[in-house]
């Protein structure tokens, strides 16, 4: 299939953004790049997150997509239609921002009218619809209401409705949930989600919570430093992660880095001070690679274990309970640390070892995943 | 967010207010500046020649057969420096500690006192001033009382002094110290305080090492609103030091009103301007550098 | 035990420090109601004649000891009054606020400049701008009279509006603006449903400040008025330089209520928003 034909058979991107280039003056001076070149697409009705630290420029994209910002290279196209000599106000998506921005003058009804009333809707229809839009996210009835009478959960679902009202073919949403408490947030998780499902619309959401991003997304786009370090699903990033960053950033986990060696049949990567950690059979020798060790890949080794198994020696130092299950803390000769999250009898055999004793620990080596090339150094 | 049209609006917001500052704030100051160097004529005229013996009047160089150089002038102009500064240090001794007063108060009455601190300031000058003129009078209230309370027989002469003219100076810029002071108490953190006198230090010893190092930028601040405004009263001289104490804002005055020599009045009122401008840069560089220490 | 020996003090000094403040204007206020004419000071009982002179309604008083010669010019001073500091207060308003959300909105070269050249207005001791403006005004031909002290005024008066609105704006939340931007509101409706609703109160504050400051400006105005727009501080100056009698109690006690009145609106308006 040539590229045309591809093109043809993918449906038009409800946004793209092509080659963006955003740099900001530094306060100390000098220039900030705050985006380096970041392309993303997003599909009709789909849910991409762009997760990242603080500063890797996930905010910035999200404001070049609604025009708050412009970019100084590459474009963006909303249904296909560039946006370059757009301004924001003509673009057809909404943000919810991170600390709301609700009107403090307004009431609550207004706020959420306000973009129905700007277009001209006149002021029947309005109240109809903010009635339902309002009674949609579960605060019917408080259009008299002011924003500075709501709790913090409130604000948020009136500058989810106010973004919603006019229907637009993306949403944009800044972190919006990083003002509440935990319980609520993991319920407006879920309502966030079939909400996007319900109302048949894109959502791009910014977060800085790994957690989040894995549960709400169909894709997850992994910002550092101005740049995508992988777009991909919440279990690609889960369990094959593109880079040393993005396997630090996403889940739980311990990295090794080195050069794989050994005979093809057995081979072993070797980290710099001598650590050798059994991979994956028909891996290619003589290469640097990072190995990622997640805690459910560990478990106690069996008495004779067989070549399919990797092994190594720790020390456990702590066993914690979580609930459901336990997991164990355990130093490796080297002095790094690998956690151990063994499920049934694997469980039982660690939970029989006193800390500061040596044990030894076992995964198969097909299931850790291994970052192939030289190690970014993040 | 740098637009297309954003030149264009900016020029319609600030082009109404540049061309009035430009004509009627900038335009005066240069004409003044411009009179201070030309000769004077009679009857009030100017002769357009370059002339610097408006300055050497008051600094000591003139002599011709107009002017010459007259020591009241200097002695008028230092006078003006001292009360100006004595003022300075006596809103300080009243507002410091009414600052310290105020900001160990309740939010509420910190929020009342402050409002009625400055309430006097929105009270006409002409009014503050005929008040104490009421109250120093040989007549006045203060006579009257003192008389009444027989404590003395015969009215004292206070008013017409240099004592008047610093108390109506006072009373009128009262708010121009106790303001940034205040502002600078209130910010003060009450746990280093705390800390220094958990950490054994007196009363007296924390106050001068920690509490006023820390509200050093709102004293200064204080007085340099104060400080300006005094240096070129003519009000409070005119109503309270009548002829005896004269300052320099009533030479000005008297140069533009009765003896109608305007190049003279104008040096005079440039070298008012010159050191305010001095004055400011020296604060400003002040501020900086303790902006950039912090 | 030394900590409350200092707040004691401290204490003290404060009460002290409000009955200078207060205890003239007290005076004043209960002064302008004795009926002694001879000595103001020396009450010998309560009147409100002095009041119902300076309307210029007939009292018992004797014609000697008044002093408002004219209740005419009086009130003539009050009109002039009221006429510059509406004028300058408009006009100072409008354009204070216009330099305010300019230097706020745009960044530009010459920022530093404006903020410069708004500040110098308000540092610059009275005598120096009243003269300068004498000196500006006679050389290029211009009458003195009330459009000089309108310009007079002006020249400071947008300093202090524009001070007060850029306070408004700099605590006001940009992500309003943005919001509704993103809402789809052109720049114009922006402003008009969300900028400006939210920096009234400091426009508002700002005006009355103006208000208040060109009512009262005595050292501009006595340099720069004519002889037939004499303003009401000058006026009363001039009554003071002739002496001191009883009735500018009652004038200066109408003006302390009405600056009072004013100021209190003020903040009532600034705590409201």
């Amino acid at each position: 299939m040539s590229g045309e034909e591809e093109a043809r058979n993918q449906q038009t991107p409800i946004a793209e953004v092509r080659e963006a280039v955003k740099r900001f003056a530094a306060t100390e001076g000098g220039v900030i790049t705050a985006l380096d070149g970041v392309s993303l697409k997003v599909q009709p009705r789909e849910f991409v997150t762009l997760l990242g630290p603080s500063g890797c420029g996930k905010t910035t994209l999200l404001r070049v997509i609604s025009g708050l910002e412009e970019l100084d290279a590459g474009e963006v196209l909303i249904a296909g239609e560039p946006m370059t000599t757009v301004p924001p106000h003509r673009r057809p998506v909404n943000t919810v921002f991170q600390n709301y921005a609700l009107f403090p003058h307004l009431s609550v009804g207004d706020n959420v009218g306000y973009g129905l009333d700007v277009a001209g809707v006149p002021r029947r229809q309005r109240n109809t619809r903010v009635g339902e839009v309002l009674e949609r996210i579960g605060l019917g009835g408080f259009e008299p209401r002011r924003p500075d009478q709501l709790s913090g959960g409130q604000r948020q679902r009136v500058a989810l409705a106010r973004a919603i009202i006019n229907r637009p073919s993306l949403l944009l949403l800044d972190e919006p949930l990083s003002a509440l408490d935990r319980n609520l947030r993991q319920s407006m998780q879920l309502e966030l989600k079939t909400l996007q499902h319900d109302l048949g619309i894109s959502f791009l959401f910014v977060t800085h919570d790994q957690e989040e991003a894995l549960t709400m997304s169909d894709r997850v786009a992994v910002l550092n430093k101005g740049r995508i370090e992988q777009v991909g699903t919440p279990e690609a990033h889960y369990h094959r992660p593109a880079t040393r960053f993005v396997a630090e950033f996403i889940g739980d986990g311990a990295l090794f880095s080195g050069r794989i060696e050994g005979p093809t049949e057995d081979p072993v990567l070797v980290t710099g001070d001598g650590l050798r950690l059994a991979v994956a059979l028909g891996t290619t020798v003589n290469q640097v690679a990072t190995l990622l060790l997640r805690p459910e890949h560990l478990e106690a080794a069996p008495e004779a274990p067989d070549a399919a198994f990797g092994v190594i020696e720790v020390r456990l130092k702590q066993s914690v309970f979580l609930g459901a299950s336990r997991k164990f803390v355990c130093c490796l000769a080297n002095g790094a640390t690998v956690t151990a999250a063994p499920t049934g009898a694997g469980a039982q055999a660690l939970s029989r070892v006193a800390p500061g004793e040596l044990v030894r620990l076992a995964y198969r080596r097909d299931q850790p995943h291994l970052i192939l090339g030289a190690d970014d150094g993040t | 967010m740098a637009r297309r049209g954003d030149r264009r609006r900016l020029a319609l917001l600030l082009g109404p207010v540049t061309l009035f500052l430009g004509t009627c704030f900038i335009g005066p100051m240069a004409v003044m500046i411009v009179f201070s160097f030309l000769e004077p004529a009679l009857y009030g005229g100017v002769e357009w020649s370059f002339y610097h013996l408006n300055y050497g009047r008051i600094l000591g160089w003139a002599d011709s057969e107009w002017e010459s150089f007259d020591p009241v002038y200097a002695a008028i102009f230092l006078r003006s420096v001292r009360l100006a500064l004595t003022n300075v240090v006596i809103l300080l001794v009243i507002c410091y500690p009414a600052a310290l007063w105020v900001s160990g108060l309740s939010a509420r009455w910190r929020t009342l006192l402050v409002f009625l601190t400055t309430l006097p300031f929105f009270v006409s000058l002409v009014v503050r001033l005929f008040i104490w003129v009421l109250i120093l009078r040989p007549t006045g209230f203060l006579n009257s009382s003192l008389i009444g309370l027989g404590l003395i027989s015969e009215p004292i002469d206070i008013i017409f002094t240099e004592t008047a003219v610093l108390i109506g100076m006072a009373y009128v810029l009262l708010p121009f110290m106790f303001l940034p002071v205040y502002a600078s108490v209130e910010k003060l953190d009450r746990s280093l305080i705390e800390a220094s006198s958990d950490l054994g230090g007196s009363p007296l010893k924390t106050f001068f090492r920690v509490t006023l190092p820390l509200t050093l930028p709102g004293i200064a601040a204080g007085a340099v609103l104060v400080f300006i405004p005094s240096l070129g009263n003519f009000i409070v001289p005119d109503l309270l030091g009548g002829a005896k104490v004269l300052m320099i804002g009533n030479l000005i005055e008297q140069q533009f009103l009765s003896a109608r020599n305007w190049p003279f009045g104008s040096a005079l009122s440039v070298m008012i301007m010159v050191v305010m401008f001095v004055l400011i840069i020296f604060y400003l560089r002040q501020i900086g550098r303790q902006g950039a220490n912090q | 035990m030394r900590r409350t020996w200092v707040k004691r003090v401290l204490a003290v000094h404060g009460a002290l420090f409000l009955l200078f403040i207060y205890a003239p204007i007290v005076m004043v206020v209960v002064y302008s109601f004795n009926s002694n004419p001879i000595n103001m000071m020396i009450w010998s009982g309560f009147t409100f004649d002095w009041y119902w002179t300076i309307f210029g309604y007939p009292t018992q008083l004797n014609e000697q000891t008044l002093y408002v010669d004219s209740t005419d010019r009086l009130l003539a001073a009050v009109q002039n009054s009221l006429i510059v500091a509406t004028s300058t207060t408009t006009i100072s308003t409008v354009l204070g606020t216009m330099t305010a959300l300019a230097l706020y909105r745009y960044r530009f070269r010459a920022q530093r400049f404006y903020q410069g050249l708004l500040y110098m207005p308000m540092v610059m001791p009275d005598i120096v701008l009243g003269i300068a403006l004498l000196v500006f005004f006679v050389s290029f031909g211009m009458a003195l009279g009330l459009i000089s002290i309108i310009i007079g005024h002006c020249t400071f008066l947008i300093s202090y509006v524009f001070v007060v609105v850029s306070a408004r704006l700099a605590g006001m939340d940009d992500t309003l603006e943005q919001a509704s931007a993103d809402l789809g509101a052109n720049e114009w409706v922006t402003f008009r449903r969300i900028t400006l609703p939210q920096i009234l109160p400091g426009v508002i504050g700002g005006a009355l400040l103006a208000f208040i400051i060109s009512m009262d400006d005595l050292v501009i105005t006595y340099f720069i008025s004519g002889v037939d727009s004499t303003t009401l501080p000058v006026f009363i100056y001039g009554m003071l330089r002739r002496g001191v009698k009883p009735e500018i109690n009652a004038i200066a006690t109408i003006m302390l209520m009405l600056s009072f009145t004013i100021a209190t609106l003020g903040l009532y308006f600034r705590r409201r928003h």
